[in-house]
């Protein structure tokens, strides 16, 4: 969180740089935060880590929690897909290039990387979620990480190949011998190249080894709930399956209690939590 | 004073024959001052039934908790019953789906009037048609009946539920509708200003916990106008702006459909008055439309209806 | 220090105090007490049922704030706003006691929010013990007590004509400056005021275990059952002491970002913006509540999230009665774990 000496409340002032439609039906925009100010750049990416949120602000409509989408690496800007859905998002979708805008964070915990190091990575993500594991992969990508970590296997899937985002990198990565990628999509296309099917049993499929890995599930509800128990069916241990909750929130830092999952604020607490943590939260999502 | 045993007599029956699935009603709570809606599901459960004037919500608010097509039973007093024919009137509920079990009403107690007279401690509550004896820890007191009862219920005109499957007990001479009017004209003879310090004084003490729209039947929308985000119709907060648009719309919206049960007076932990504002609407819908509600099953509130020789048509 | 107060004394005492502080005490509005600033004419109301209706953390965490403020070109600043320093006087040690409770989750290392931090810093709080505790509050049984000292500067005895004053911090006997002392026998009469005080109040539930069998029954029959005839409204949290949930709101006419009490007691609460609402039902809300107070809270601080000043049991308008809830679920099968 920014320490600009201003209430936490408040957020800080920033600029659209870029922003595009992430997906061909529409649903999906990308924005492109910079800073006004030097100081709040410094301060964010100061904090940031892949796997925290921000709180977008449009005044007059109020604010939405966020998946950060880029890596720090990337340049002195942040990014955010949203998905349109009520009056904050729907305002998010009419910005353009050099609209202000106000953001608070990075807000929430974040993948527990330090303790990734060394370790094989299974990242699996499904929807407009796989935002913050597109700046996870990326971050990890970068050849200032890439040696702190061991083997990398993606597995990304949408309902269609037009919601598909990131499509760009997501090339580029299936051209790459460093990363094993595994796309799918729900229901068959023309010329679609890759796995047709639903994630938990893409998973299955490709099996990824347990052995010395942690793997990280984000995606809609649905397919967290069934992708869960496909990775413990492969042996990982629920201590190294990790996740990234949603709730609805509004202070961001575990004031309103708005977001509470048993005595954990996912805001404040989460919100990345491993399968061991949920297993002994109540089940109340 | 209403036979107890008499309604549970019946509830049991009901539940026995299997002709409803659940009974509303009430059954004691942890105090004698506060006892609880309860939903009985079998016989065996009706022994804690309980029918007195503490009883001061209005059940007819449970009927749109329960699925549409469940057969209930509810013990019904009069205005009660007049919810429940106004709900059916808005198509919440199909007759055939319930049996009304309707008790002759004297009036529900305001508890917090009890309080006052003799503090927290009671251990139990006597009544009888004049009088209410309350026992203390501190020994007994003999109130008026008349003194505690809540205001709706002192002007009240429909005592005797009129339309219920089976009225248990004798008919009470019913209340003079003219009482009504009494407290719209003690009202409506302010001047501007006055009504308006009235009603700044009442709305503004509003914490916006909603309780008095939870406690009526007729608030049951599944999105209320105070929570639409866009558009806002309303200031969301507990300023004077917001509390007076919640209380005035509020109002409003039970234009023709307000029985005048008070169960929002009752439910309102600030002690607000808003009767007042519902009773001047009703009283309208009297002097203008002759209508009354709930009084049968088929007529629309008069701002539910259009008909093509409306004399206002609405332009777009 | 133990000082003496006589109760005719106390009107000069609590003028003298407005030169340098905004003071509140509970006084009669409508047919209940209410804490409001002092005035000229102001008179203290202690009587049964003796809290005010509307907690002081309202004094703290006011029903509808601003927290940001829109700028004209499409900025944001704090919103601010002026608080003077002042005096809670006669507030009951529940209250005091869930101010303390609040502390912990607005004031934290990561984050503290800074108007709630303002108000406590500039807030000296006299507590008066309830010689005759109330009939529905049960501080006692959570743990707590009708002369319990938590987050006073000062605690009141009221002793007949006059009150025992104890000071508990540098700031409450400032306040109090040059009052007698109490002689050894007064305090000694107070204490055995307070002992009985404590000693009258029955235990309203067993606390034992209460927080395991809340947590193993979360999906039991039991949240059903109590949660039958509630009406979700905010009666029972809003008027909570320890409750603190709040809303943000963009009221654009206003040009600002406000927060307001909210509850999870209402339908909209957690209703997510796909349509998706983790409480879909007052059974879960119920739960939510219960659990908040008798389970969450513990595992967060280690003290339970109610203060038994026994507002919700009062004024829930379909009498629902946490006590007797909590009794119900005693009754619930339990396993002891054996963890830690
Ligand atoms: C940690 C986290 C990360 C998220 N990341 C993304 C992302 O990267 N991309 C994306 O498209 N969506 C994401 N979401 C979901 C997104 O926050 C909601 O879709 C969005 O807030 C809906 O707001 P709205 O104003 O458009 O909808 P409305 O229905 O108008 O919502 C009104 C208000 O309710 C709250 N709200 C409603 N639903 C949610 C929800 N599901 N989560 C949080 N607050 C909610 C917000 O405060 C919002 O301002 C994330 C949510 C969380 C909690
Ligand atoms: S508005 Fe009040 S008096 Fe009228 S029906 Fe509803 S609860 Fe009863
Ligand atoms: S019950 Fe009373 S305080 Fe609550 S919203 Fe209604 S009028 Fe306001
Ligand atoms: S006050 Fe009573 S009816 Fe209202 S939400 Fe609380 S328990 Fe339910
Ligand atoms: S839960 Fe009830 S008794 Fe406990 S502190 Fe809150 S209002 Fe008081
Ligand atoms: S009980 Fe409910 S309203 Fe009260 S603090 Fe907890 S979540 Fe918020
Ligand atoms: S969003 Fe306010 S506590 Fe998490």
């Amino acid at each position: 969180m920014q320490d600009n000496g201003h209430s936490p409340y408040t957020p800080i002032p920033m600029h659209v740089l870029h922003a595009y439609y992430e997906s061909t039906d529409h649903s999906l925009k990308t924005v492109e935060l910079s800073f006004d100010h030097a100081a709040d750049s410094q301060a964010f990416f100061e904090a940031f880590n892949p796997g925290q949120f921000c709180l977008l602000s449009v005044a007059g409509k109020g604010e939405s929690a966020l998946g950060v989408a880029s890596a720090a690496w990337e340049g002195n800007f942040v990014r955010f897909t949203a998905q349109k859905m009520g009056s904050v998002t729907t305002a998010l979708h009419g910005l353009k290039a050099g609209d202000a805008i106000g953001m608070r964070g990075p807000l929430g915990n974040g993948f527990p990387l330090q303790d990734w190091k060394g370790k094989n990575l299974v990242i699996i993500g499904g929807g407009c979620a796989f935002s913050t594991l597109y700046a996870l992969t990326k971050h990890i990508h970068h050849e200032s990480h890439r040696d702190d970590y061991g083997k990398l296997t993606l597995v990304y899937g949408t309902r269609t190949s037009g919601l598909c985002m990131y499509k760009h990198d997501i090339a580029a990565w299936h051209e790459n011998e460093d990363m094993e990628i595994h796309q799918a999509i729900d229901v068959p296309e023309d010329d679609w190249l890759h796995h047709v099917g639903y994630v938990p049993d893409v998973v299955r499929q490709v099996a990824p080894s347990p052995v010395n890995a942690v793997a990280v599930v984000c995606g809609p509800p649905i397919m967290t709930k069934f992708t869960l128990p496909a990775l413990v069916e492969l042996g990982f241990a629920p201590e190294n399956i990790f996740t990234s909750l949603e709730k609805r929130m509004k202070c961001g830092i575990g004031k309103c209690g708005r977001c509470n999952l048993g005595p954990k604020y996912i805001c404040k607490d989460g919100p990345v939590f491993s399968l061991a943590e949920l297993n002994a939260l109540p089940a109340d999502l | 004073m209403p036979d107890l045993d008499a309604i549970k007599t019946e509830v049991r029956r009901l539940l026995a024959d299997g002709v409803v699935e659940v009974v509303v009603a009430f059954k004691p709570g942890d105090t004698p001052l506060h006892p609880q809606p309860a939903f009985f599901h079998s016989p065996e459960e009706v022994d804690s039934l309980v029918h007195n004037g503490l009883c001061q919500n209005n059940l007819a608010t449970f009927l749109t908790h329960l699925p549409k097509t469940k057969k209930v039973g509810m013990v019904v007093r009069g205005c009660e019953n007049r919810s429940v024919n106004a709900l059916i009137v808005e198509k919440q509920k199909s007759r055939e789906n319930l049996y009304l079990l309707g008790v002759p009403c004297e009036g529900i107690i305001d508890w917090r009037k009890i309080v006052e007279h003799v503090g927290e401690a009671v251990l139990a509550v006597h009544e009888n048609s004049d009088e209410v004896t309350v026992e203390t820890r501190e020994g007994q007191f003999n109130l008026s009946r008349n003194e505690l009862l809540h205001a709706s219920c002192l002007r009240c005109a429909h005592r005797n539920p009129i339309s219920a499957d089976i009225l248990i007990g004798e008919p009470l001479p019913e209340g003079d509708p003219n009482l009504a009017r009494v407290a719209v004209e003690e009202f409506e003879s302010l001047t501007n200003e006055e009504r308006y310090a009235w009603f700044q004084k009442e709305a503004e003490r509003c914490i916006r916990c909603y309780a008095c729209r939870e406690a009526c039947p007729m608030c049951y929308c599944t999105e209320c106008f105070v929570d639409h985000i866009e558009p806002r119709w309303t200031e969301s907060g507990a300023t004077p702006a917001g509390m007076q648009g919640w209380h005035i719309v509020r109002a409003f919206h039970q234009t023709g459909r307000c029985t005048d049960c008070g169960a929002c007076e009752r439910a309102c932990p600030m002690d607000i008055k808003m009767t007042y504002l519902t009773e001047k609407l009703n009283n309208d819908m009297r002097k203008k439309y002759a209508f009354e509600v709930g009084l049968d099953i088929q007529t629309q509130p008069p701002f539910a209806t259009v008909t093509l020789d409306d004399k206002n048509r609405f332009s777009v | 220090m133990n000082l003496i107060l006589e109760k005719h004394a106390l009107p000069d005492l609590l003028q003298s105090w407005r030169g340098n502080y905004d003071v509140y005490l509970p006084q009669k509005m409508e047919r209940f007490s209410h804490f409001m600033p002092l005035t000229d004419n102001s008179v203290l109301v202690t009587h049964e049922p003796h809290n005010t209706r509307i907690s002081p953390k309202a004094l703290f965490l006011p029903m509808t704030e601003a927290l940001v403020k829109f700028t004209r070109f499409g900025g944001y600043e704090d919103a601010q706003q002026v608080i003077q320093p002042r005096i809670i006087f006669a507030i009951r040690p529940c209250d005091a006691q869930a101010v303390q409770l609040l502390d912990t989750s607005f004031i934290q290392e990561a984050y503290t929010d800074p108007l709630w931090l303002e108000r406590r810093e500039k807030t000296i709080t006299v507590g008066l013990g309830c010689h005759e505790p109330c009939q529905t509050g049960f501080c006692t049984t959570v743990g707590y007590g009708p002369f319990n000292k938590a987050d006073l500067d000062v605690l009141l005895t009221d002793m007949g004509d006059a009150y025992l004053v104890e000071t508990l911090s540098k700031a409450g006997e400032d306040c109090f400056q040059g009052l007698p002392c109490a002689s050894d026998e007064f305090v000694e009469q107070a204490l055995i005021v307070q002992r009985n005080a404590h000693d009258q109040m029955p235990v309203a539930f067993e606390t034992e275990n209460l927080k395991e069998k809340l947590e193993q029954n979360f999906n039991s029959d039991y949240w059903e059952t109590v949660s039958q005839s509630c009406l979700g409204c905010g009666v029972c949290t809003f008027l909570c002491p320890t409750c603190f949930c709040f809303d943000i709101v963009d009221e654009t006419q206003r040009r600002e970002r406000v927060r307001n009490w909210d509850t999870c007691m209402f339908r909209t609460y957690s209703l997510e913006a796909s349509g998706h609402n983790p409480r879909p039902s007052k059974v879960e809300r119920t739960r939510q509540r219960l659990s908040h107070k008798f389970v969450y809270w513990l595992d967060q601080v280690n003290q339970i999230g109610c203060t038994g000043c026994g507002r919700c049991v009062r004024y829930c308008p379909v009498g629902l009665d946490i006590r007797a809830m909590l009794r119900q679920a005693q009754t619930l099968p339990f396993e002891v774990s054996h963890a830690g």
